[in-house]
Formats: structure tokens, sequence, C-alpha cells
């Protein structure tokens, strides 16, 4: 446990830096209260860290349900209404857990996984170069291409390059080029010093510096971290919300509640398969467990005002990055979001978010490396097609639009694959007159085209056999196709034989 | 030299009879050969056996020994029967005696010819798994056809015994053996037992040859 605590404190201080903002980005986006996305990613951190079977995904609130969180809340009128409909939607998941949901993660192919990663990390880039060069107009963690402000990824950039905020600027180019400097060389090694902290702790001193000598550089309150700080105890308390369940009797609140335990879901399978992937150890989670740890999660943080949570990547990939080993830095990466929160807030706002978008800079140019891209490259265009695919799709929409694209666009490749792909083996010599087939094990739906094919190709005086000794299951439609056929084929003089295949009785006549 | 030169003319004049009928005749043959039989006989000359049952060119595959003998090691015939059903899917494998047959001859006397002993072994054993039968019949002819007929019978037992007969009979009825014999005297093919496409009709065969012990 030593190692694990060597490893995990560090990584899970840098974590923990990633994620306030983001936290706080992402309540701000959804149009909750700021502390909602802090209760959110605390609730993420503690309770869903301690029990997920993960040893890296870190959950809080995630910018892919911003979208259903606005619309929510809207429709429910009130944010404590919304709150008992994230209670729901955590039974929702526990309901998914019991069903055994957790199974459809492995349905992701691993290519449209590797295409969301990758241009996780080109929107980290896109959208942090805003907020490296001072432009905090977008929320923290946005990952849509059409941004609230009515700014896309690229026009923000734009303006953002027009307006330049120098000491963000220079702020940022320093944090990078420790972050560089620590990941290159020996530095490397210094585990209970990352590069990120020392990015962090070098942008509030120059920060500081440039205060102490009122320079016109200093960044002011909305460029840096803003957390809410409470004067007293009861102010403090006052920032939990409690879930208002009359809304229980509505069935708007139900429909979201589904909405929310769905979507949540599939994110988090997907990040769960996603971590798993940027694991060195390649350790696999548990999915159905995650789906109990995660409902679990979403029930508390309904129950004492937080945001809707899910599995997210960003700072999983942070996670993963800092060197973590074990599920201890999520969970500690929690606890340090309550001590901010209780102790330090006013530390904290000394942050600039330049920094952390450096941070965040150079975690997206790993997730994105052009070594990646010609690695999918050399996998053939099978894979590279949904992995492209993907990697646009989700750029100019946003996460979960473009997965389905990715996915839909990897599901037409197998598909074909599996159309094309005979469903039997020819066992006779060429030439031969009797030809001989013998059917694979199984012959799906997918297969019916292929043993069409092959039946249309037969010539009157042809004979053909089919060996379906070997099969363990012909699809009931083949099965049809092939008697319907044997019955035309006897008229046209074709001579079918059929081994080990019981034909169902011909249909009703309509 | 002369005989020699007689085949070439008469294969010329066969040609020219044919082709002046049916000009494609021969090219239409060229394809892909599609025969239904596949004849497996002696190879005494005097059993031509296109000639004796009219097929034309395309129509039966031919397989001759001495004696007409199934042998499960014979690497000749296996490979020739596993081509025929395998391949060509012949319908019917028909094992063909005939009297007067020299080999049977030789089987069941004294005399040593070399090598072609071995090869008759098989002969022998019917004949002494029948002895009593056989001991039976006064009349050597008679006793002589007997052996021929039974030799015919026991081919077509081991034929139906061998992988290639037992895995195809295993996807469907097919192919159908048949045992016959030529008489040599009147020129008639005569049946032994037909349409043998399962191991039950097999068992039959096996059960009516021993009975015929008895008469």
């Amino acid at each position: 446990m030593a190692t694990g605590w060597r490893a995990d404190a560090p990584a899970s201080i840098v974590v923990f830096l990633v994620a306030l903002p983001l936290c706080l980005g992402i309540a701000l986006a959804s149009g909750a209260p700021l502390f909602a996305g802090v209760i959110s990613g605390i609730v993420g951190g503690i309770v869903v860290g301690s029990l997920s079977g993960s040893p890296l995904m870190v959950s809080g609130p995630a910018a892919g349900l911003t979208a259903i969180v606005v619309s929510a809340i809207a429709t429910l009128g009130s944010f404590p209404a919304f709150l008992a409909a994230v209670v729901v939607a955590g039974g929702v998941q526990l309901a998914l857990c019991g069903l055994r949901a957790g199974v459809i993660g492995y349905y992701f192919p691993s290519s449209v996984i590797r295409g969301m990663l990758a241009s996780i990390g080109l929107i980290l880039i896109l959208k942090q170069v805003p907020h490296a060069v001072g432009w905090d107009k977008d929320y923290e963690g946005d990952e849509s291409f059409v941004q609230p402000d009515g700014d896309t990824t690229f026009t923000a950039i734009d303006h953002a390059l027009h307006a330049i905020e120098p000491g963000a600027a220079l702020i940022a180019l320093a944090s990078l080029a420790l972050l560089v400097l620590w990941d290159k060389t020996a530095l490397k090694r210094l585990k209970l010093l990352p590069g990120p902290l020392v990015a962090v702790l070098t942008g509030v001193s120059i920060n500081l510096a440039f205060s102490l000598v009122e320079s016109t550089w200093t960044l002011g309150a909305t460029h840096l971290v803003q957390l809410p700080i409470a004067s007293d105890a009861s102010t403090f308390l006052s920032f939990f919300t409690l879930p208002d369940f009359s809304a229980l009797t509505r069935p708007e609140t139900w429909k979201i509640a589904l909405t929310l335990g769905v979507v949540a879901s599939l994110e988090t399978l997907l990040s769960l398969e996603a971590t798993d992937r940027m694991d060195a150890h390649k350790r696999e989670s548990p999915a159905n467990r995650e789906l109990f740890a995660q409902g679990a999660g979403n029930m508390l943080s309904g129950l004492i005002g937080g945001l809707p949570l899910t599995g997210v990547i960003v700072r999983s990939a942070a996670n993963v990055d800092a060197g973590a080993q074990t599920k201890l830095s999520a969970i500690l990466h929690g606890v340090l979001l309550v001590l901010a929160a209780v102790t330090i807030p006013g530390l904290l706002n000394h942050i600039p978010l330049a920094s952390l978008a450096a941070i965040l800079l150079y975690t997206g140019f790993k997730l994105a490396h052009p070594r990646i891209l010609k690695a999918m490259w050399g996998q053939g265009w099978k894979q590279f097609i949904p992995f492209a695919a993907t990697i646009v799709a989700i750029l100019v929409t946003d996460l979960l639009v473009g997965i389905s694209v990715g996915i839909a666009v990897a599901f037409a490749f197998i598909l074909l694959d599996e159309v094309r792909f005979d469903c039997f083996t020819v066992t006779s010599p060429p030439g031969a007159v009797l030809k001989r087939v013998q059917l694979q094990e199984q012959v799906s739906f997918l297969n019916k085209a292929s043993l069409a094919k092959l039946l249309a190709s037969l010539k009157p005086g042809e004979r053909l056999e089919i060996d379906g000794s070997r099969c363990r299951v012909i699809h009931r439609d083949v099965l049809e196709h092939m008697a319907d056929f044997r019955l035309q084929a006897s008229e046209r003089g074709i001579d079918l034989r059929l081994v080990g295949i019981d034909l169902p009785p011909p249909p009703p006549a309509h | 030299m002369e005989n020699l030169k007689r085949l070439f003319e008469n294969n010329r004049n066969l040609v020219a009879e044919i082709t002046r009928n049916d000009p494609e005749f021969f090219q239409r043959r060229a394809g892909k050969q599609e025969p239904h039989f596949l004849f497996i006989g002696c190879a005494d000359s005097r059993v031509p056996i296109e000639t004796l049952t009219g097929v034309a060119p395309g129509e039966m595959f031919v397989h001759r020994n001495i004696a007409n003998q199934v042998r499960s090691v014979d690497l000749n015939l296996l490979s020739v029967l596993q081509y025929a059903v395998e391949v060509l899917d012949v319908k019917h494998v028909i094992v063909c005696g005939h009297y007067e047959c020299g080999g049977v001859k030789a089987a069941m006397g004294d005399q040593n010819y070399g090598l072609v002993d071995h090869w008759l072994a098989g002969i022998r054993d019917t004949c002494s798994r029948h002895e009593q039968e056989l001991q039976r019949i006064g009349d050597d002819n008679r006793r002589f056809r007997r052996v021929v007929d039974l030799n015919v019978l026991r081919q077509v037992y081991n034929l139906a015994r061998t992988p290639i007969v037992q895995t195809a009979w295993k996807r469907g009825r097919r192919p159908m053996l048949h045992g016959m014999v030529y008489d040599i005297h009147d020129g008639y093919l005569k049946e032994l037992c037909l349409q043998i496409d399962s191991n039950d009709r097999v068992s039959e065969l096996l059960e009516t040859t021993r009975r015929s012990i008895g008469d």
C-alpha cells in the first residue's frame, strides 16, 4: 500500500486541481448552483471511487450531461425538483446493474474508443487554447462544438488570439514549459512533486508577482478559479440543496430520470472502456459493479444537492497521466475537494485558469498524439474510418452524438464483413461434379446473403451438397430460405442435398 | 506390328463413322465428365463392358483388375473409388465378375502362378468360408460358377465396408452398390444383388448369402 500512496497521493492532487475548475465550469454550464458541481465531484470521488472496481477511472459532473441538465431544470421548473430526478436516475442505474446491462460496454468498438480519446485530446487542445491566453468566456469542460456563448470552437480561438491577455499567455507558456520539462527529463522521478503541481504553483507565483509589482498583466478573478466562499457554517450548509420529491408525481420527472440514468450509464461505460485502454497494467474493470457504484453515487449526489455524475475521461486521463496506480487516487481527489471547499477556498481562488489550461493542453496532446493516428492508419481502413469518423463527428457535434456516429460507422463495417464473408467452406476439390460445402458453426441472419448467393449461382443440372452437421445454430430465416429454394430446385433440375440440416415445415399459405 | 496398325486403322474408321452422324460428338465430351456409373470388373479381355452395356464415352468410370477384387489396401482402387464417389458423384458402383474367370480358377486350384497368388488370397478365403456349401456341389463347373458369384458378393461387401462408402452413406443413400456377373457363354449380364445403399441392406445381403449355403 505504501507504493500506492506514493504514486496515488500526488496523482490525486493533480486530478483535484484539474477537477476543481471542471466541476465549477460544468455547474455553470448546467445552469445549476456552482457548488452543485463540487458536491458531484466529491461524491464521484469518495463514494463512487470507493464502490467502483475501476482502479483509475475518476467520476464527477460530466460535460456530456450539461445539455440534458439545462433543459431538465427548465422543464421541471426548479433545481430541487431536478435533484429528485437525479435520485431516481441513480435508481435507474442500479436497475441497469441488476439487469447486467454492463455488457453493453463490451460492444463499443475499439476503433471508436480510440477515436473518442483522440478527439477528447483535440477538444482539450482547441478548447483550452482560449483559456490559456485568457479568453475565459466559455465554461471549463465544454466539449461541444457550438458553445453556449454562440461561438464555435474555432471562432472562440480566433477571438482569443485577437484578445490575448499577456499575463495569462505567459503563465500558460511557463506552465507548459515546466510540464514538458518534468515529463521529458529525470525530474519525472520526483513522484511527490508532479509536473502539473509545479505548473500550478508556478502559475500562482507568477500572478502573485504581477500583483505585487502592480503590473497590468495581473489576472483578475475572472481568469482565476472561482470557488464560492462561505463566511460561516450556516452559509456553507446553504450550499447543499435538498431534493423536492413532490416532483415525483409528475411524469416528466421520470422521463428525465430515465434519460439521465441511461445516458450517464452509457457515458460511464464508454469512459470505463477508455480508461481501461489507457491503463498501463491493462486491468479490466467490472462494468456491472461500476453501474452499481454510479447509481449509488447519483442517488447520494441528488440527495445532497449535487449534479448528476458519470465516469469522466479528461479527469481519468489526467489521473493516469499523473501516475496513479490504484483507486486511492480517485478517492483522495474527492477528499481534497471536500477539504478545499471547507478550508481553503480563498487560496484556491488564486489559481490561474491558464495554468490549468496548460495541464489540459498537455494531457490533450498526449491523448491526440500523432503516433496514435499513425498506429490507427497502420491498422487498415476498416479500423481507421470509424476512428476518423468518431473524431470528426465528436469535434463538430458533441461527445454522445459523435460516439453514436462512430459506433454506427464501425457497426456498418462489422456488418459488412459479416455479410460479405462466406458462412461456408467449399470442401470438394475445384471442378468436382458434386460441389460440397460445409456450413460454419454459426449461421446467422447476416449470413443469409452469402448463402442465398451460393444457391442463386446454381444452374440446372448442377449438384450441391450443403453439410450442416457441424452447425450449432442456423438462423430460422436461413433455414426457410433453403426450404424455399429446395422446392424450386427440383423444378429447375438442381440436385440440392442437405446433410444434417432440419428444415422447418413450410409456412402456412397466406 | 500388323495388329498394332490395325488399332489405329480401326480408330480412324470409328471416328470417321461417328463424326459423320454427329460432328460435335468428341468436342462435347472434352468438357467435364459426369458419369453415373463406376464399374469395377475383371481385366479379362473377354469382358468389354462398354460394348456390352452400350454406354457412350463419358458415362462410365472404369476400374479393372484380376478377378474384380475390392481390397481395402489397394491404393489404386481406393483412389478410383474416392474420386468417383466424392468428386464425380456417381450414382451406381457396380462390381461385375464373369464366368470362366481365370483368376477365380487359379485361386481354386493348387497350381502356383507367382505374384498373382498373393492377389487372389481373398478368393481362397471366400472358398474356405463357404467350404461346406461348395463341397456339396458335385459338378465342378457349377462349383466354379458358384465361386465366381460368391466372389462378387464378397467384393460388394468389401466395397460397402470402405470408409469412402460409409461416409457417403452417412450423407445420403448414395452411391448404390450392385453385384453382377457376366456370362461369357451367352453374353448376358445377370444380377446378383442390387441397390445396396445402406448398412441394413448390407446385413440383408450377408444373411441371404449365408442362407444360400443350404441349397
